[in-house]
């Protein structure tokens, strides 16, 4: 008995498998791309390679993210905040509050007995995300990787007055000619990025523990700045992007478990591993 | 499906098409007057023998010729309307009534008068509180509605057939309310998209007309055994406008929307004008007092809003803690309408006064576009998970 949970990120797509105990057998990360609507099928044929398994093999299989409606065999949906807060819960038990930020979304989430009470998100613009360290990198000329290490090193703190992410850079490249120096400016703007986070999670009411994850929390410098910005111990887990998937994995098992136990019989999607054909379609 | 020609197929045409009838009557010699917001005294227009016809935006259309004359970031309800209005798609209307019922609708009103040329147009100066200075100021300007009215129809506006309209719109009010008692079974019996085109109909159709589609739907949903799926949450969804199907079906896909808390729901609808021997006293009182529209300020006890505040908040949304009840709603959603400044702000007093009826909510902004529904379809779920676990 196994399960699998998809996470198709507006950046990232990733899957978990687990077995019966909740094990992690296999994850694959990958980037999501322009194509993502063909692409959960590839992912999740990797993810069974690694597991030496085959797709009739997994039981149950929740998918979530933006492209939680692209995945032709996923028996379930859920959304990434619900999937998010359970596989932070089953990371770190203590987690109360969980903060996420991915590609294109920051959200913050209340979790109580493992499970999403309550939340916030960005709005739908992208200033205060991932998105935001990503066109800055490229107009700094810095690999997104190196910029949270780099940062570490300002001398000074840079004030970044602007969070709209096209206007950023505009600052940045004043800031550039002016001749700052590249880890001031960075520790400006992760302490940018950071204060709008925290202002988001202040909205929510932050209980400790706090959980920081998505591709961001992979930059040293951002978790310095939002533990600076909300004066509290922040736990990061050791692969911060697939918090989502492991969720949905976990659900997708619970779901099972449940309706084995009540006797009842799943209802579940047809097990080729197929692209998926029209979003509507597959949706209503 | 249903029949195209009575209840709610009739009213699914007339949300596709709402111009349709209008120009028909137009063309048999009526004299159609547009209006923009729920707080035009519609009564006054019935009663001339004028049609109203609600002026919405188009909200699957992108706005270019608005941006040519006025700011991008305002209202983007007023922005669409004024676009359709300067693309010419109101060209069948004879005048416009624009009401002070926000300050983009002021603003917008004299764009629209310069740059459209109807042969009517009159702007109503509505005051924001309900004090009763403000109520005597808006009878004020409702007599001086009566004028213009009256100058552009060469016709006298009487007390009788004021009163007699007065009556047709209260039955509105009232049928309105009998279909929204169809809401409260589990399953609800329609669905809010289907309310939806409903009301969009009422506002584009004489409200004799409006009264007999509503009593043709009310008989069609009790007896019919294709309603609403019944679905993990009962939903109620407070916002300026919600009046588009695919915004509503963001909700519905996961949720029950049972009250539809906007005017593009029973916002309009949830009183009735008192029949008064001035008749313009019972209209000016409705539509200032009965109306609960953020626009309009409301204190419970004058400069004491920190010491009274759970009395201040059951005055201001009390109608909404019955319903609430009532109607065993489990969920509420604040949807704004980006920039709509009266419903942003009264916000966390409507969260408190929620929280303290233990009712979960949450918030969700649109820019009155059908673009980008992703990201809101997502919120929404999230909140359906959080109170139906």
């Amino acid at each position: 008995m196994y399960f699998a949970g998809v996470d198709i990120g507006s950046t990232m797509t990733k899957v978990v498998l687990l077995d019966k105990a909740g094990n992690l057998l296999s994850f694959i990360k990958g980037p999501t791309g322009p194509e993502h609507r063909q692409l959960a099928n590839e992912v999740m044929r990797q993810a069974l390679e690694q597991a030496s398994l085959q797709i009739d093999d997994i039981s149950y299989i929740v998918a979530t993210g933006y492209g939680r409606l692209n995945v032709p065999f996923a028996d379930r949906q859920i959304t990434e905040l619900s999937c998010h807060a359970r596989g932070v819960s089953i990371l770190f038990p203590n987690a109360r509050t969980a903060i996420d930020i991915g590609g294109q979304d920051a959200k913050c989430m209340r979790i109580d007995n493992g499970r999403l009470v309550n939340f916030v998100m960005n709005d739908k613009c992208a200033a205060g995300t991932g998105r935001f360290l990503e066109v800055t990198a490229t107009t700094l000329g810095i690999k997104l990787e190196d910029m949270g290490d780099v940062s570490l090193k300002a001398t000074k703190k840079i004030q970044i007055s602007n969070l709209c992410t096209i206007f950023a850079q505009q600052e940045v490249v004043a800031l550039l000619s002016r001749g700052e120096k590249l880890e001031n400016i960075l520790a400006g703007l992760h302490d940018a990025l950071a204060s709008r986070v925290a202002a988001l999670a202040r909205r929510l009411g932050i209980e400790p523990d706090l959980v920081l994850t998505g591709g961001v929390a992979k930059n040293i410098g951002m978790v310095e700045a939002v533990k600076q910005n909300l004066g509290c111990e922040i736990f990061v887990p050791e692969e911060p992007l697939l918090t989502g998937a492991l969720g949905a994995a976990i659900l997708a098992k619970e779901t099972h478990m449940k309706a084995v136990r009540a006797g009842e019989a799943l209802p579940t999607k047809s097990r080729r591993l197929e692209k998926a054909t029209f979003f509507s379609q597959e949706y209503r | 499906m249903s029949d195209k020609n009575k209840g709610l197929g009739k009213a699914r045409e007339i949300y596709l098409d709402s111009s349709r009838r209008p120009k028909d009557l137009r063309a048999a010699g009526k004299k159609i007057i547009g209006y923009p917001c729920v707080y035009v005294p519609l009564e006054m227009l019935t009663a001339l023998d004028l049609v109203p016809y609600r002026t919405c935006g188009d909200i699957k259309e992108p706005v270019t010729e608005a941006d040519r004359v006025l700011p991008h970031s305002f209202c983007p309800i007023m922005r669409n309307c004024l676009d359709c209005a300067l693309k010419n798609k109101n060209n069948f209307l004879d005048g416009m009534v624009t009401i002070h019922s926000s300050d983009p609708q002021e603003k917008t009103a004299r764009i629209w008068e310069s740059y459209t040329h109807y042969p009517y147009f009159h702007f109503i100066d509505m005051p924001i509180t309900v004090r009763p200075e403000a109520l005597e100021y808006f009878k004020g300007q409702l007599n001086d509605f009566r004028k213009t009215l009256e100058a552009f129809t060469a016709k006298k506006l009487s007390t009788d057939n004021l009163e007699t309209a007065i009556k047709s719109h209260n039955q509105q009010r009232v049928l309105v309310r009998k279909l929204y008692e169809l809401t409260k079974t589990s399953p609800p019996r329609i669905s809010g998209t289907e309310i939806v085109q409903v009301v969009k109909a009422l506002t584009s159709l004489p409200v004799a007309e409006g009264n007999d589609l509503l009593t043709e739907t009310i008989s069609e949903v009790k007896n019919r055994s294709d309603g609403p799926d019944k679905k993990s949450a009962r939903l109620l969804i407070w916002s300026s406008t919600l009046d588009d199907t695919d915004i509503m079906q963001v909700f519905e896909a996961k949720a029950n929307v049972v009250m539809n808390e906007s005017c593009g729901g029973v916002r309009a609808y949830r009183g009735e004008v008192k029949l008064t021997a001035d008749p313009l006293e019972g209209l000016a009182d409705y539509y200032l007092n009965e109306i609960t529209c953020a626009r309009t300020f409301r204190q419970a006890t004058l400069g004491e809003t920190r010491k009274d505040y759970a009395r201040d908040l059951q005055s201001r949304f009390g109608y909404l803690g019955g319903t609430i009840k009532e109607w065993k709603i489990n969920g509420v959603i604040m949807l704004l309408v980006r920039y709509c400044d009266p419903f942003a702000f009264e916000m966390p007093s409507l969260k408190d006064y929620l929280s303290s009826l233990g009712i979960p909510s949450t918030y969700i902004e649109y820019d009155y576009t059908t673009g980008a529904l992703a990201p809101l379809r997502t919120r929404v779920e999230a909140f359906v998970e959080t109170i139906s676990q």
